[in-house]
């Protein structure tokens, strides 16, 4: 969150002026959209615009660039911005004087912007590497007219996880763990040792979106979840209650401080041996790797268990990342090659190279040089018939962050309120404007 | 229709400008003018204009008319807008009856000369030269689960105390934080205008035999009015316009929900919607009517 103020700051003089700069902002964004330029025909130099500047990703990231320079002799300048930050600018970055091609997520947030024509249409090159990607990939990266505007970097499964050595330590056999009875069992024993069953955060707004996701889908289905965050079924409807309901069952386990803490200080309760078990990406794995080996060996991941056997363990989130290519970008050509590239095995090796632990979309990645971790979440993955994005990736934007995110963060200070809450949710879904 | 024209009438005008005059002035009011316009004008006319309207920030001919839809969702429909309402609304209440009162009374103090004034001059000023956003940097460091206070009381992340996801503390932590830095600022303020209050009046009050209270209440407080005026709208301009703190703690979720972040939240982004630029038109009402009633009737008093 610090790094992202600088850019942003109000203006202290004039109440209104900072919300009227944002507004100029837009506005003077959308101007220049008309004159951005059309699209140049050589390859030449190319911006690569990346969403993040933590450490392993722009490790990844600047190899793939520096590999692709090497090979085409083609320069690349690297501009990174924090992802939050990044995500709040896009719709000004896209409609001004964008990088050639930037780094972003599949789903419905890449087709917003496909809808809008701010992504240049990549079928071709889907046409050249296409075969390097199982057909799930290309639906995630296909816009609503159906064509590809989007080319996959790598995925990530959400899971339970937690350290061996500490299941070990309280007598806890991971892989005994199937379906809720066994998980709150689990919890129990963690309980009576005095330590944190459910590493619990939602500060951020977003974390525990994660969870929600997966005991609706657990309890629900894949399509009542899918049909729910896209206004076709109700918030009020008895069957999101029952997630509730269970998710109130976790709460005993939990820390109480869900609402102080993000995604890393969950990370960090996990490093430190204060929390069992951790719902998140397993992007995170790359962190353990960093502080120690022995730390990445030491971690491992379950899906989460079973609640109705009529759905067993068959649906997962598992966002997908990856690269796009702005319209409004002075090198289309050239944005398009470097993404071509990048989903090219040959740039995934280059990213690979890097060490840092990754698990690509491409097929070309031999799975066999998988560490034991990829090779979990792998198993974790296949374990699903059914893959989401993220809640704030499967509906709309304006829902997602401003509504879901605090409807949760209001339950958690108050777990009885759930009815009054999925009325909510259910009355600010129905007040939406119409999608444009 | 006669054509016989009025004897010339003597020049109104007292000054005559040269011509280099008129474009030195010209230039010198044109600029600022134009420059006013443009960057504070135009936008809030605009943000007014799009809070009536459907947008995503995206193509300006996707705008739709929308009537008064954004404000009837966010009245209706959108409790957080009235969470953050009872958010702001401590903060004013907190700021007008603590924090500015105790920033007069220190004023008045440093003002007596007591021992060391300079000093507490200095320390109580400090705060204010730091941005909110460094102020925020600064207690959150302090205060999070892994910061300085919860190591002290020697508690692990997980049994932290949370000051600022807890409804118990986290309002007060960020009042007091607010504070902190708000009291110094009506310090400074007032201790100038004290600095111009005619010594002789209080000498006056004091062979009168008036107590130091009498003398503060009846003297030298009316004797401030300008400075009173300014301290007052300044009290109520910082209290609804609070956002960098707020921001540098929470970003923009809603863990502390306050207008000038939902303002921010529902304008930037993929969710953007002109249901920030309305919020933005209630936190420009909210905090302009009051001044501008105020300031009229005080004008009116002036007046009589």
């Amino acid at each position: 969150m610090l790094n992202n103020i600088s850019n942003r700051e109000m203006d202290r003089r004039l109440i209104l002026k900072g919300a009227a700069a944002g507004g100029l902002g837009i506005a003077g964004a959308t101007m220049l959209a008309g004159c951005a330029p059309g699209d140049a025909a050589s390859a030449g130099p190319v911006a690569f615009g990346a969403r993040t500047v933590d450490e392993n990703p722009t490790k990844q990231l600047q190899a793939l660039v520096a590999a692709y320079t090497a090979k085409t002799g083609n320069e690349v300048t690297y501009n990174a911005t924090e992802s939050n930050a990044f995500q709040n600018n896009l719709s000004q970055y896209l409609q001004g004087t964008p990088d050639d091609c930037f780094q972003w997520m599949a789903g419905f947030r890449m087709q917003f912007f496909a809808a809008q024509g701010l992504l240049v249409d990549v079928s071709d090159v889907w046409s050249e590497i296409g075969s390097q990607y199982n057909e799930s990939y290309k639906i995630a990266s296909t816009g609503l007219d159906g064509k590809q505007y989007f080319v996959p970097q790598s995925w990530y499964p959400w899971g339970l996880h937690f350290r061996k050595s500490m299941m070990a330590e309280v007598g806890l056999n991971p892989d005994d763990i199937y379906n809720w009875d066994d998980f709150m069992g689990a919890l129990e024993e963690l309980k009576a040792k005095g330590l944190i069953g459910f590493i619990g955060v939602d500060k951020g707004g977003w974390e525990a979106m994660g969870t929600f996701d997966i005991l609706n889908a657990r309890i629900n289905g894949y399509q009542f979840h899918v049909d729910l965050l896209a206004g076709r079924e109700k918030w009020t409807d008895d069957r999101v209650k029952e997630v509730f309901r269970h998710w109130e069952m976790l709460l005993p386990y939990m820390n109480t401080n869900v609402l102080d803490l993000e995604w890393d200080g969950g990370r960090d309760m996990l490093l430190a041996r204060q929390g069992g078990f951790f719902m998140m990406g397993s992007w995170f794995g790359a962190d353990f790797k960093s502080v120690s080996d022995a730390d990445y060996e030491d971690l491992w991941v379950i899906p989460f268990p079973e609640i109705n056997p009529d759905h067993a363990r068959d649906t997962i989130d598992a966002p997908i990342d990856g690269f796009c290519v702005a319209a409004n970008g002075a090198n289309n050509a050239g944005g398009k090659d470097l993404i071509k590239f990048a989903g090219d095995m040959e740039g995934v090796q280059a990213m690979l190279d890097t060490g840092v632990p990754m698990t690509s979309a491409n097929n070309g990645q031999d799975t066999s040089t998988y560490d034991a971790f990829q090779t979990q979440q792998l198993a974790v993955m296949n374990e699903a018939k059914y893959i989401t994005q993220f809640l704030d990736r499967d509906t709309r934007p304006d829902f997602a962050g401003p509504v879901v995110g605090p409807a949760l963060q209001g339950w958690f200070k108050d777990p009885s309120s759930t009815n009054a809450m999925l009325e909510s949710l259910q009355s600010q879904w129905d007040a939406l404007p119409p999608l444009a | 229709m006669t054509t016989e024209t009025t004897a010339p009438s003597t020049p109104r005008r007292r000054r005559f400008f040269s011509k280099s005059d008129k474009i030195t002035l010209g230039f010198f009011i044109g600029v600022p003018t134009f420059l006013h316009v443009a960057l504070v004008w135009f936008p809030a006319l605009a943000t007014m204009y799009l809070s009536f309207t459907y947008w995503t920030g995206i193509d300006i001919s996707k705008i739709q008319w929308a009537g008064l839809a954004n404000y009837e969702n966010i009245f209706f429909n959108t409790p957080i807008f009235w969470d953050a309402m009872r958010v702001n609304t401590v903060w004013l209440l907190w700021f007008f009856f603590i924090a500015t009162p105790l920033g007069i009374l220190l004023a008045y103090q440093i003002d007596r000369e007591i021992r060391g004034h300079k000093f507490y001059q200095s320390a109580y000023y400090l705060p204010v030269v730091l941005s909110l956003a460094v102020t925020g940097i600064i207690w959150n460091f302090l205060l999070r689960p892994d910061g300085f206070v919860n190591g002290l009381l020697g508690l692990p992340t997980s049994q932290a105390i949370s000051f600022f996801g807890d409804d118990r503390y986290n309002i007060w932590v960020i009042m007091i934080m607010a504070s902190w830095r708000h009291i110094g600022y009506i310090m400074l303020l007032y201790l100038a205008g004290l600095k111009a209050v005619d010594a002789a009046l209080r000498e006056a009050a004091t062979i009168d035999g008036a107590t130091e209270w009498q003398t503060f209440r009846k003297v030298v407080f009316p004797a401030m009015r300008p400075v009173n005026i300014i301290v007052l709208v300044i009290t109520i301009i910082e209290s609804l316009r609070a956002f960098d703190m707020v921001y540098i703690i929470y970003g923009s979720s809603g863990g502390l929900p306050i207008l000038g972040v939902l303002v921010f939240n529902n304008i930037a982004g993929e969710g953007a919607s002109m249901k920030g630029a309305a919020y933005a038109v209630i936190l420009f009402l909210l905090t302009i009517v009051p001044i501008i009633a105020y300031l009229r009737q005080q004008f009116r008093e002036d007046v009589k």
